[in-house]
């Protein structure tokens, strides 16, 4: 079976998602699950009142089945207690859809466990901490590739022209700087270890108006390359996953 | 249905379909047999390697039929080296190769072979200093595509070709995505081997071509009753073979005009989308691309959902997105541009050729920046600005 190949009633879920968007309020809570390797992150925001789930929505980025998931999930939960709520596995989900490809059980189904995080979410409320600020640690490969990509200071531009350019977040300086070499480069990442909901909105809004392409809760773990700067290491500390990042400068 | 996926598969030319359909049932010859209708037979295979070598600037003893693609580069990869590893067991690839020579490269790679992965820019070109970089006095082999298949860059292919011969080195290159987009001549270019496919220049499916350059010696990856110069066995498939050369005589005739063409569905496409859909993005090069090859990428939306939506308009479209691949892995070409993986799972892929009318360039503008629009308000990525 292919992989695209899906069930008329996931095409239909697909098509005309039921309750769409997100919820706001004190008795709201939330649950986001992602899977990086395949593509799919999945928001579930309920609406909880005597113990029951009178209102919930979802936003998904991912596939056709990550989207039905998520669709028939509001379905199933809403007016359901906590309790019972919870006992939603990821196989009823894909039961209720008349299946799911086989490649697609795992890494696209998500749905319940978007559900169950909710939940956790919604037990846990009154205990929540933002995480810390996170300092970054010591990145492997920066004395090996000065003058070979690393950069601390900026003489000429022009040498930058075209590359493919990943800046570290210094704060302001640094944000300047992002929007700068854009108009010299296609290609500048901004790489932040903060939350995208603790990062400065102005600072935001300037890069994504320059269409710098902004990295949240990542860290640059090492440098890789032969003679010059070809990868970097990157850590997503949301997904606590390590990938590699083709790229040519690293402004610090 | 609006198609737009002939870098996958494209059809047959009916002019094609028709000068195959005696080799079926009347012309049903083996070259090999010395009887009448094994010299009619042997007749047109000599006739079509002489047309296909003409289509490239080759001669006909440097055409090698096979059958396809992914056979050519087995071939010119797996050939080349086992005869010439007493030379150097090092050979160049590129980072946004088709999957097939990638995984021929790490075949060679477990039986002894040392394989470097030249990086390409953001727009998908070789970086020529890390290429001069990477030779070294075991290097016997450069394998980079004409043009990439995906994102349809066009490589700077007599540079490369003009580099390995000064070093002594064996110049390889997949043209498959090319060779109906590019007067593509092999003796300019200083290729030494080179993969076709019929099915890419509107021939049947199953029959390819490796060019290899006179005097270069492989080692036969099919071994048989030595057809093919001994260098691919197994009766010649001529029905096939007759369509690839006749699918090559229309090319060279008419690709000068289908270009034109192309150019101006591929400016109005580009312009199209990147006016009319906030935060989209060309992947690849804005000059320097096949014809028919436009590709984006849209923030906050996944590429198989834009594919599944796009088909319930009846409109066939490709993406790089992980979810529509058997592996579920984004595809290496994105990501070696230096597009993080979810870009890459955002990326939209459109192959235009010569059965599409200016009318599905309309259809597909009026709809797309609705469909974008609908999965964003889905998408938890992507906040209106």
């Amino acid at each position: 079976m292919k992989s695209t190949t899906y069930s008329e009633k996931v095409l239909d879920h697909f098509r005309n998602p039921r309750n769409v968007g997100t919820l706001e309020g004190e008795d709201v809570s939330m649950g986001r699950v992602g899977n990086p390797v395949c593509g799919d992150l999945m928001e579930i925001y309920i609406r909880v009142k005597d113990n029951i789930i009178t209102d919930i929505k979802f936003k998904t980025f991912g596939c056709g089945s990550a989207i039905a998931t998520a669709s028939m999930i509001t379905e199933l939960a809403k007016g359901k207690s906590i309790e019972e709520a919870e006992k939603i596995t990821r196989g009823d989900v894909a039961d209720e859809l008349d299946g799911l490809p086989p490649i697609k059980m795992h890494c696209s189904n998500l749905a319940a466990d978007a559900l169950k995080a909710a939940i956790k979410n919604y037990r846990e409320k009154g205990h929540q901490s933002e995480k810390e600020k996170r300092t970054l640690q010591k990145i492997i490969g920066i004395e090996r590739f000065q003058d070979a990509g690393v950069y601390t200071k900026i003489n000429d531009p022009q040498q930058l022209k075209d590359k493919r350019i990943i800046i570290l977040d210094k704060g302001e300086e640094s944000v300047s700087r992002a929007c700068l070499l854009r108009e010299l480069s296609p290609r500048v990442v901004f790489i932040t270890p903060n939350k995208e909901s603790l990062f400065n909105e102005e600072f935001k809004q300037k890069l994504h108006k320059a269409r710098v392409k902004i990295l949240y809760e990542t860290e640059i773990l090492e440098l890789l390359g032969r003679k010059k700067i070809e990868k970097i290491k990157v850590h997503d500390l949301n997904e606590d996953e390590v990938y590699e990042l083709f790229a040519d400068a690293i402004i610090l | 249905m609006i198609y737009f996926d002939y870098q996958s598969s494209k059809p047959v030319d009916p002019r094609v379909i028709e000068s195959m359909l005696p080799y079926f049932d009347k012309k049903f010859g083996n070259p090999s047999s010395l009887h009448k209708i094994g010299d009619e037979a042997t007749e047109i295979l000599d006739h079509s390697r002489q047309a296909v070598a003409k289509f490239i600037n080759a001669k006909p003893e440097e055409i090698i039929f096979t059958s396809g693609a992914t056979e050519s580069n087995n071939l010119a990869l797996i050939g080349f080296a086992l005869r010439n590893k007493h030379k150097g067991n090092h050979i160049i690839i590129s980072e946004i190769e088709h999957i097939s020579l990638h995984n021929i490269a790490k075949y060679l790679q477990k039986n002894g072979f040392e394989i470097t992965r030249v990086p390409v820019d953001f727009y998908g070109q070789i970086d020529l200093d890390a290429l001069k970089d990477s030779i070294t006095d075991k290097t016997i082999l450069v394998s980079i595509n004409y043009a990439n298949n995906e994102v349809g860059t066009i490589q700077e292919i007599a540079e490369i070709g003009n580099l390995c011969r000064e070093r002594g080195i064996a110049f390889h290159t997949d043209a498959v995505a090319a060779e109906s987009q590019i007067h593509i001549n092999v003796e300019d270019n200083k290729i030494d081997l080179m993969t076709l496919s019929s099915n890419d220049i509107y021939g049947p499916k199953g029959v390819g071509v490796l060019y290899i350059k006179k005097g270069l010696r492989l080692n036969p990856i099919i071994i048989g009753g030595g057809q093919e110069f001994g260098l691919r066995s197994g009766t010649e498939n001529i029905p096939g073979i007759v369509g690839m050369k006749t699918a090559a005589e229309i090319m060279e005739k008419e690709m000068d005009s289908e270009i034109a063409t192309l150019k101006v569905y591929q400016k109005k496409l580009i312009q199209g989308v990147l006016d009319n859909i906030p935060d989209s993005y060309l992947n690849g090069h804005p000059e320097k691309r096949l014809a028919n090859n436009v590709h984006f990428r849209f923030d906050g939306i996944e590429g198989e959902s834009l594919l599944l939506a796009l088909k319930d308009k009846d409109i066939s479209v490709s993406t790089g997105s992980a979810c529509s691949s058997k592996t579920l892995e984004p595809s290496h070409t994105l990501i070696a541009l230096g597009l993080v993986h979810e870009e890459a799972h955002g990326s939209l892929q459109l192959t235009m050729g010569r059965f599409n009318k200016p009318e599905d360039i309309d259809t597909l503008l009026n709809l797309l920046p609705g469909v974008v629009k609908k999965l964003r308000g889905l998408s938890p990525l992507y906040k209106e600005s």
